[in-house]
């Protein structure tokens, strides 16, 4: 861009002030002689590749633009110094152009070298080409052999390739299927186990729940159990006393009809004038509900016959013993017992 | 846990042990059974229905058999004999005996008979049975001749009695007293022997002297008494079937109270003959005479024990008559009434269990008794002026002499002094009763 644009500015005052375009056309030429003499002579030792030399030939060498890399900071001082360096060029250019004339002399002795020298070189050149040519045939004969070969080899390669591949895909796949296989077996074993876990931890959730279930029954059948014994204790307690109550009343109920049997008795008994208050007979008797008498038996014998006779004709004489309504009573006290005379006041 | 453990076996075991307590207890007043003690008898005697006995043949006029017998049975006291007229039916064996006639009549026993008349003699067919137990306790068959039907009658009555209650019956023995008859200006005493109902009486000895103490011999054949005939009191002996008599004591002063031992060949007498009143024996074979009380009170009334070992009587030694008892001939006395100022003539019973006395209480004279293992002293009579107690054979019964309406009689007791039946009282006073020995 930069470039461009002085490129412009630089045409404009050639067509306007032709001297100084002289001027500087002349210096950039001479720049570029000495410029182009400097590259001819310092590089010598160093073989110049074949491009660069090739290129040397053709006679107008280009003008650098090596002249924009100068500095344009101060024209006016550089237009001060261009009229001394074109007092000094002028100077120089005559300087120059003896120079010149002995440069192109010499000039002309090295082209003459130089033409005889790039002779030989041309022929050392072809001929190397030559030799280069077939070398290269060969190598190119070598290399295609080669490259069959190599492509051979490339194509076995490639075939043991794709076979190693082939086989690598198939091992890979089989042990991606194996990977696949044991993942999925493992994935099993995973969820296998998982669900065994699972399982487990549902079997203990479960134990855990039954066995805090049966902590809580246990517990509630505890104070079930406490407070059925506490009931129970309870109803004992009731039921004993009710026995007692009903023992007691049994008993005075028995008592009442003991009474009233040993009065009926007392008045059935007439003791024989015989007895005496050391006798004693003992008779058994069991009744019916009704108070009938069922069976009376001398279970235990005074002695004097008179005696155990009056005694069971006391017995024998009541109709009907008064017994308790109350089953219970009667069967306790009154389905059989034993009635003892002994006369204690004999008249 | 443990603990809880723990406190559930205790309670189980303590379950356990109240069970085992509660079934011991159920068990033991399961096991013991009811036992009634029946310590006292009927206050009223015993039912027994004497079934007029049915006769065949001519019967001799008079009581009946079974009349006699009722009698008799009431007479003890013991029995309540049912009014024939009460009877549902009159049966004579036992085929026609409805128990439950009898049962329902309130009956303990019935007694049925028949009277056979063959030739001079009767012949009694009885059976007894008791009622409740449905049982015949008696069937027997006895006879007599046709003038003697009260013996026929009165040995029924014993036969019974004993089937009974045990004991022997009285009925046939016999009573002798003595009665005060004045005719005119005379007195007469007459000593009497007769049947127990005071039928069949015979004077056995008159006399216008006092006749006292007559005293049977134990084989019930002979009569001891103090008789006044000679104008002094002397005792004699008599046999009742020959009227035979022996003075066996006549001794200077006081001849009184002769007692018979049990083996009938001695008599206790009350001599004076020393100065002062005091009981001998006499061995009545030989006429030997051993002193056996020596006190300067006076000693009477002696009565040997029913053992024949040892003799009560009566004393004032203590100021006032009292009833002491001499265990063995020669052992020091031994008072045993005290339960008044006043208590003499001692009679025991046949079995040493009692001795009755006429006892003052309250300016009365009582017939009372004193148990001889106790002390108990019961008063047996509710008359006054009671005198001569004599008791039955077997200790059921006892005579005695008491004032009615201004004249003595003779009274029968039940021992015990439950039943009380007056002999027909002969005319004027009847004094001086002597129970006669059951005769075999």
């Amino acid at each position: 861009m930069k470039g461009h644009k002085r490129e412009i500015i630089s045409t404009e005052p050639a067509s306007l002030k032709s001297p100084v375009v002289m001027s500087l056309a002349l210096h950039l030429l001479i720049v570029g002689i000495a410029l182009a003499g400097w590259s001819w002579t310092s590089p010598v030792s160093e073989p110049e590749p074949r491009q660069i030399s090739a290129r040397l030939v053709s006679p107008e060498p280009r003008p650098s633009p090596v002249v924009d890399d100068q500095d344009q900071r101060d024209r006016d001082q550089e237009r001060r110094q261009q009229q001394e360096r074109e007092r000094q060029e002028e100077e120089a250019e005559r300087r120059r152009q003896q120079e010149q004339a002995r440069q192109e002399a010499e000039r002309q002795a090295q082209a003459e070298a130089q033409a005889r020298q790039r002779q030989q070189e041309e022929q050392q050149r072809q001929q190397a080409q030559a030799r280069e040519r077939e070398q290269q045939q060969a190598r190119e004969q070598e290399a295609a052999r080669q490259r069959a070969e190599a492509e051979a080899k490339e194509r076995e390669r490639q075939r043991a390739e794709q076979e190693r591949r082939q086989q690598e895909e198939a091992q890979r796949k089989a042990e991606e299927e194996k990977r696949r296989q044991e993942e999925r077996r493992k994935q099993e074993e995973a969820e296998r186990k998982r669900q065994e876990e699972a399982a487990r931890q549902e079997a203990e959730r479960r134990r855990q729940e039954a066995e805090r279930r049966l902590r809580e029954q246990q517990l509630e059948a505890l104070a079930d159990e406490s407070d059925r014994q506490r009931e129970a204790e309870a109803r004992r307690q009731q039921e004993a006393a009710a026995a007692r109550a009903r023992e007691a009343q049994m008993l005075s109920e028995s008592e009442r009809y003991q009474s009233l049997i040993r009065e009926r008795l007392s008045q059935a008994w007439y003791p024989p004038s015989s007895a005496t208050e050391d006798m004693t007979a003992r008779i058994q008797i069991t009744l019916l509900p009704t108070g009938e008498l069922v069976n009376a038996r001398l279970v235990s014998s005074s002695g004097n016959t008179a005696f155990d006779n009056s005694a069971l004709g006391a017995v024998r004489s009541l109709s009907r013993y008064p017994v308790p309504s109350d089953r219970n009573t009667f069967e306790r006290y009154f389905r059989q017992f034993t009635i003892e005379f002994n006369p204690q006041r004999l008249r | 846990m443990n603990a809880h453990n723990a406190y559930r076996q205790g309670f189980s075991f303590a379950a356990v042990l109240t069970a085992l307590l509660v079934s011991m207890l159920v068990a033991s007043t399961a096991r013991a059974e009811l036992l009634i003690r029946i310590t006292e008898g009927a206050d009223s005697a015993i039912p027994i229905a004497v079934v007029p006995f049915a006769e065949s043949g001519a019967m001799p006029a008079g009581d009946k058999v079974s009349s006699i017998v009722q009698a008799d049975l009431t007479m003890s006291g013991e029995f309540r004999p049912l009014e024939p007229t009460r009877m549902l039916s009159l049966p004579s064996q036992r085929s026609e005996v409805y128990f439950r006639d009898w049962r329902m009549l309130g009956q303990r026993y019935v007694l049925v008979g028949q009277l056979t008349r063959s030739g001079e003699r009767i012949e009694a067919r009885y059976e007894l049975f008791d009622v409740n137990r449905e049982e015949r306790i008696l069937g027997e068959t006895a006879g007599a001749s046709a003038n003697n039907v009260r013996t026929l009658a009165h040995h029924i009555s014993d036969r019974v009695y004993e089937a009974i209650t045990g004991d022997p019956g009285v009925f046939s023995t016999k009573l002798a007293y003595v009665t005060l008859s004045r005719t005119g200006g005379e007195t007469l005493y007459r000593l009497q022997v007769s049947d127990l109902d005071g039928k069949r009486a015979r004077v056995r000895l008159e006399s216008k002297e006092p006749i006292l103490s007559p005293a049977w011999s134990p084989d019930g054949k002979q009569l001891a008494y103090v008789s006044f005939e000679t104008g002094k009191p002397v005792v004699f002996t008599h046999e009742l079937a020959s009227g035979e008599r022996k003075k066996v004591a006549d001794f200077p002063g006081l001849n009184s109270a002769p007692a018979w031992s049990p083996d009938g060949k001695s008599l206790l007498l009350t001599l004076s003959k020393d100065g002062n009143a005091e009981i001998y024996r006499l061995e009545i074979a030989s006429g030997n005479l051993t002193r056996l009380t020596n006190h300067w009170a006076i000693d009477t009334e002696g009565a040997w024990d029913h053992a024949g070992r040892g003799i009560f009587f009566t004393s004032d030694r203590s100021g006032g008559p009292q009833i002491y008892y001499m265990e063995r001939l020669g052992a020091e006395p031994r008072r045993i009434t005290f339960g008044s100022r006043y208590n003499a003539r001692a009679r025991p019973d046949a079995k040493g269990e009692y001795v009755y006395y006429v006892h003052q209480r309250n300016r009365a004279f009582h017939i009372a008794r004193i148990n001889l293992k106790n002390g108990e002293e019961t008063v047996i009579t509710r008359t006054e002026s009671d005198e001569s107690p004599s008791v039955s054979p077997n200790g059921r019964m006892l005579i005695y002499a008491t004032q009615q309406n201004g004249t003595s009689v003779l009274t029968v007791v039940s021992a015990n002094g439950g039943a009380a039946y007056s002999l027909p009282a002969a005319d004027g006073d009847v004094r001086e009763p002597a129970w006669g020995p059951i005769v075999r």
